[in-house]
């Protein structure tokens, strides 16, 4: 029987619509995969049933009754207990308390039942059993947890409520494998005893492993509900890139290498940091290197790190001939270093500001001018704009009046005006739409043809086998495998990302 | 018809719209209990007094633009140390009066640079490095005043803020609209400006793009020390001889004006042309509250009480659930 | 084990940050014990039986005041009003415990209201702030005025003394100990008891991250305004206090004191961001004002530097509280 029902529910933040058109329909006893690129609706669908997030329209229906949920509260008490991507929990309390958080135990009225808390904590922390790892234990503190030990946590505490829907949004993205085979393990167990699970992960493997069925999101809106036993990984993929993203790397038009005769614009060796180990590669001018793998495994990190703004603990940075550690972005930037981050909303975007604002900062410092004439700058700011086809009222209109895609373009703008040499690309694409991408894309492309040295990272597969003339594949901080000519194939992207596993 | 409406109403919520309309209202209402309330020379008076006040706004403007929490609360004791060191360089001599100015931006330039050092090397709060700051100020007016006389205004500080200067209007006023002009121009027309609000907005974003987030942070605590000396200047020539703690009581409401002016306490949003408003708005509000026939304890309660509703009509932050 | 997405940062260890972090009134604790020491060194005595009670019983409207404003701060909230509220129920149980004759029936009654009229501009506090949404330090800036124009209505002028039974009972001695120790004593007792409580697990909760403890579930909005009665209510209790030590009304006694309270806490290792604190921490943070105070006048230093001095290190002992408070935190 149907445990939770969804018709047309939607939302939009301002300009931007998060969710266009959700459908969905979660069964008793069923782990049901939610499946869709990144930004395309998935999270901001599993907040609006957890209450977090007020739908604009569309029905809710919980054991087909229509429901009104009027917040995270309501959401607990009509029986919907949730998992967060980015964790809903209390760094400063226990795992104790956090596990307990939304009902703590009681006695006298006013008291925490430091009993009934132990025991209740003590009951899902055994679930992990010799899985959670050295230093967990239910009296440490949250915040001095690993990151795979957090997100343990979130799991108990969306356990914990008991719920008989039970929504989990990337729960298993910091989890090594053990922790996830214990975690699918207790889903089974949950699942047979009637329980309607919203499931949400990238890792097709998992999604075999544990989904029943699978609902496809794209842009905002719900394609297909497909029966996971009938179908393959190849229709689910088709579906969620709307058919155009399984492009083999040999139909792209990008080069199998590049020759290189015009010198290395970026040269790294034997770079170590927090979050990457001895890592050395060399940009060509005029290349495009990709950067592949699973998402998390020091390809940002690394990024940042070149770009001034993470730590280095050894190894060198060139970019041409001359030695470049850069102390600080500003210093980057100096020196003719761009970088260009997917999370716009805490690397790009001045919220709240001009478009003409976020377009200049880089001109004003690299020209180190005082006085701001936009009027004057149009001239300089327009073109760089159009290249990239953004959609835009006026150069004074806000930032926020604009969709996703065309605050990122206005974002990369910023580094058009004067040409930097090297540009590091941190999955620029994250959350904006197909025609965005593809106008992105072919700005890349010209620019290198520029003879810039661009590096992309990218966490759709796609992307990197259709723009990029060598892919470098990261596990665990370092470079495991390069692709390279016709070796750039899906499959063996596929494999070198999970070859280690 | 009803869009007409909610037009106006949005209109109307535009913080420095809003304070411009209460202002007349206000004014109207003084008139009414008060004949001669709006009269020019009473209202060049209040003008007066909320240019001192406006002055203080400015530096705690830009300050709270500058988000990450941003707070002045030294500026009332800059304001006191100011005045004390005015009237002593001055004492009574008009050919002391730049040196007064020299010795008084240096005063609040130093402190403020204090301030800065504070939150951007040690990231104190700047509630609480400001906080330590007026204590160590309101103790250091003690030592000041214990030894050396309070000083006099020169007679030019205490005309130019006090009598005409130009077509019947006061040198302190001219002085807060020169001061408001050229806030706009460096909030609007510089990069400095255009700084401020990156770092407001999103800090982390503009440490990206190559932001000097400390040095400008810093920049602004000094300039919001040089604004409240230049405040507690004019303050001096305003009463003529300083007095223990005088800017102390503007503490508070300098940051009531820069939030009536739509500036939001979060950073990144507003402006100083609205703080203008906003000080205008709290001056005229006292004044009324003076003129009408209760007494002090009244007069306080329907002054928290306006407050109240005035934040109420703009300055609320967001529901959790989005 | 490749699949571990991100290599565990460090772990930074260490017996130090492990004591801090269970006790994080640690630095606090340090720091006042210092401060005894210096008092004795400069002036043994300053530590005499006497001396101490005395200092007890100035700060001890501080220290109910400090634990008062660390109940908001907590929640990541701030009470800028908690001195005008103590100014209020002064002046309230002063006026009330005069006119109803002055004995003991009348001072527990007048208390009684007082406590009640602490709760009440609490809970002012707490709708404007948490389900109004003003931001909290100017609104309780705008309740403060409120507050004191109230209680300048019940009381014009400083002066009206209490009974002697009150203050006489506060100042003096039973059991051949002085009263101010049952008072502490009473006092232990209460906030262990509170930090026992739901309530205060919550708002530090919904300090922590006041969006997470939304999306969690927990009633933050009640959790707040729960928060600042908790506020009112400690508040009403530092104006007993200040009553039997001035054993007079004052409608403006308090307004000095908000700021004061407010650096007790910071002195005592909280989080003015919320979800970081002790309530011991700022009891000893308010004693460090105190202490701070008198080593400044027993080390002979001169009168008009008294207040630099004091400024000064409260400024430097503020800074260090920031920075310990935050070695300790996860």
């Amino acid at each position: 029987m149907s445990k939770l029902k969804l018709n047309g529910v939607s939302k939009a933040y301002g300009a931007t619509l998060a969710l266009r058109r959700g459908d969905l329909e979660v069964m008793s006893g069923e782990v049901h995969v939610l499946m869709g690129s990144n930004g395309s609706g998935k999270s901001t669908l599993c907040k609006i049933i957890a209450g977090a997030v007020r739908p604009d329209a569309g029905k809710i229906l919980i054991d087909d009754t229509p429901v009104t949920i009027t917040g995270p509260r309501s959401a607990r008490a009509q029986g919907i207990g949730i998992f967060y991507q980015e964790l809903s929990l209390a760094a400063h309390r226990t795992v104790e308390e956090n596990i307990s958080l939304a009902a703590l135990p009681v006695k006298s009225g006013v008291f925490v039942d430091r009993t009934a808390l132990k025991e209740r904590a003590a009951r899902y922390i055994l679930l992990f059993e010799n899985v959670a790892g050295e230093g967990f234990s239910a009296d440490a503190l949250v915040g001095n947890l690993r990151p795979d030990q957090r997100q343990l946590v979130e799991i108990m505490k969306a356990l914990a409520s008991e719920a008989p829907l039970l929504i989990f949004d990337e729960p298993t993205s910091a989890l090594d494998r053990a922790q996830v085979d214990r975690f699918f393990e207790i889903l089974r167990d949950l699942k047979s005893r009637g329980r309607g699970i919203i499931f949400i992960s990238h890792r097709m493997d998992e999604i075999k492993a544990i989904g029943d069925r699978v609902t496809i999101i794209r842009d905002g809106e719900t394609i297909a509900t497909l029966n996971l036993a009938e179908t393959d990984a190849a229709t689910v993929i088709r579906l969620m890139v709307g058919g155009a993203g399984d492009m083999p790397a040999s139909q792209s038009s990008a080069p199998a290498a590049v020759d290189g005769k015009d010198g290395a614009a970026l040269t790294v060796r034997g770079l170590s940091g927090r979050g990457f180990r001895n890592v050395s590669f060399e940009v060509a001018r005029g290349e495009i290197l990709g950067f592949g793998g699973l998402h998390g495994q020091g390809q940002s990190a690394l990024l940042r790190a070149i770009f001034g703004a993470g730590s280095i603990t050894a190894g060198e940075v060139l970019i041409g001939e001359s030695r470049f550690d850069a102390s600080s972005p500003r210093d980057a930037i100096r020196r003719g270093c761009a970088y260009v981050s997917g999370d716009r909303g805490r690397d790009g975007v001045i919220s709240g500001r001009p478009i003409i604002e976020n377009v200049t900062p880089i001109h004003y410092l690299r020209h180190r001018l005082m006085i701001a004439r936009p009027r004057k700058l149009r001239d300089k700011v327009t073109p760089a704009l159009e290249s990239m086809h953004t959609k835009f009222a006026s150069l004074f209109h806000p930032i926020s009046s604009l969709s996703g895609g065309n605050q990122q373009k206005v974002i990369i703008a910023r580094w058009l005006i004067d040409r930097p040499d090297v540009l590091l690309l941190d999955d620029p694409t994250k959350g904006i739409d197909l025609s965005a991408k593809a106008d992105l894309f072919t700005l890349i492309r010209q620019l290198a043809a520029q003879g810039l040295g661009i590096v992309l990272y990218s966490s759709e597969d796609a992307e990197l086998l259709g723009n990029a003339n060598r892919i470098l594949v990261f596990n665990g901080g370092s470079v495991t495998r390069e692709l390279t000519g016709a070796d750039r194939t899906r499959y063996n992207l596929y494999q070198a990302a999970y070859e280690a596993a | 018809m009803s869009q007409v409406v909610s037009r106006f109403l949005s209109f109307i919520r535009q913080p420095i719209i809003a304070a411009l309309v209460l202002i007349v209202l206000l004014l109207y209402l003084g008139q009414m209990l008060s004949p001669g309330f709006a009269s020019g020379g009473q209202i060049l008076r209040l003008l007066i007094v909320a240019s001192l006040l406006g002055i203080i706004a400015a530096g705690q403007n830009v300050v709270i633009l500058g988000g990450r929490e941003g707070i002045d609360l030294s500026v009332g004791g800059v304001v006191s140390l100011s005045a004390i060191i005015a009237g002593n360089v001055m004492n009574g001599a008009d050919s002391g009066i730049l040196p007064a100015i020299a010795a008084c931006l240096a005063a609040g330039g130093f402190f403020g640079l204090l301030n800065g050092l504070g939150v951007t090397l040690l990231r104190i709060p700047p509630l609480v490095m400001t906080l330590g700051m007026l204590g160590v100020l309101q103790g250091l007016l003690v030592v000041i005043r214990m030894g050396i006389p309070s000083g006099q205004a020169a007679p030019a500080l205490s005309r130019f803020v006090t009598q005409p200067l130009a077509f019947g209007i006061p040198g302190i006023i001219w002085l807060w609209i020169a001061i408001g002009v050229l806030m706009a121009l460096m909030l609007n027309r510089t990069v400095f400006g255009h700084r401020i609000y990156a770092i407001g907005s999103n800090e982390h974003a503009a440490y990206m793009a190559g932001v000097p987030v400390r040095l400008i942070r810093i920049a602004l605590f000094m300039l919001s020390g040089m604004f409240a000396a230049i405040a507690g200047l004019c303050l001096l020539g305003y009463s003529g001889t300083s007095f223990a703690n005088v800017g102390e009581q503007y503490m508070l409401p300098s940051i009531i004006a820069v939030v009536f002016g739509g500036t939001s306490l979060a950073g990144g949003k507003g402006g100083y042309t609205g703080t203008m408003a906003g000080a205008v708005l709290l001056v005229i509000l006292q004044s009324i509250l003076t003129t009408i026939n209760i007494d002090e304890s009244g007069r306080q309660m329907v002054f928290g009480a306006t407050l109240l509703l005035l934040m109420m009509f703009y300055g609320r932050g967001r529901a959790m659930r989005a | 084990m490749a699949e571990t997405a991100t290599i565990p940062r460090p772990r930074r260890e260490g017996r130090i940050r492990k004591l801090l972090e269970r006790y994080p009134f640690l630095p606090a604790l340090v720091i006042v014990a210092a401060l005894l020491a210096l008092n004795g060194f400069f002036s043994p005595a300053s530590l005499s039986y006497r001396a101490l009670t005395g200092l007890l019983s100035t700060y001890m409207a501080l220290i109910l005041l400090s634990i008062a404003q660390t109940y908001v701060v907590y929640a990541g909230d701030i009470d800028l009003s908690a001195g005008a509220i103590l100014s209020l129920v002064n002046v309230a149980i002063i006026v009330l415990m005069e006119r109803w004759g002055g004995g003991a029936g009348a001072v527990l009654l007048a208390l009684a209201i007082g406590l009640l009229l602490g709760l009440a501009c609490g809970l002012v506090n707490g709708l404007v702030v948490a389900a109004l949404r003003l931001q909290a330090i100017v609104a309780t800036f705008a309740t403060s005025i409120f507050f004191t124009g109230l209680a300048l209505y019940i009381l014009p002028v400083a002066g009206t003394p209490a009974p002697a039974i009150f203050w006489r009972t506060y100042g003096g001695r039973l059991f051949g100990v002085p009263f101010v120790f049952y008072v502490l004593a009473a006092l232990i007792v209460l906030i262990t008891v509170m930090s026992r409580t739901r309530l205060v697990t919550q708002l530090l909760a919904v300090g922590d991250d006041q969006q997470a403890a939304y999306q969690s579930g927990l009633p933050v909005i009640p959790v707040r305004i729960k928060g600042y009665v908790l506020c009112g209510l400690f508040s009403a209790l530092a104006a007993f206090c200040i009553t039997g030590d001035t054993a007079s009304g004052d409608p403006l006694v308090g307004g000095k004191m908000t700021l004061y309270s407010v650096a007790a806490v910071v002195l005592g290792g909280s989080a003015l961001s919320g979800g970081w604190g002790t309530v011991v921490g700022s009891l000893l943070g308010a004693l460090t004002i105190g202490l701070i105070n008198s080593v400044v006048f027993f080390m002979g230093t001169p009168s008009e530097w008294q207040n630099f001095v004091q400024g000064l290190a409260i400024l430097v002992v503020l800074m260090a509280g920031v920075l310990a408070g935050r070695r300790a935190r996860p």
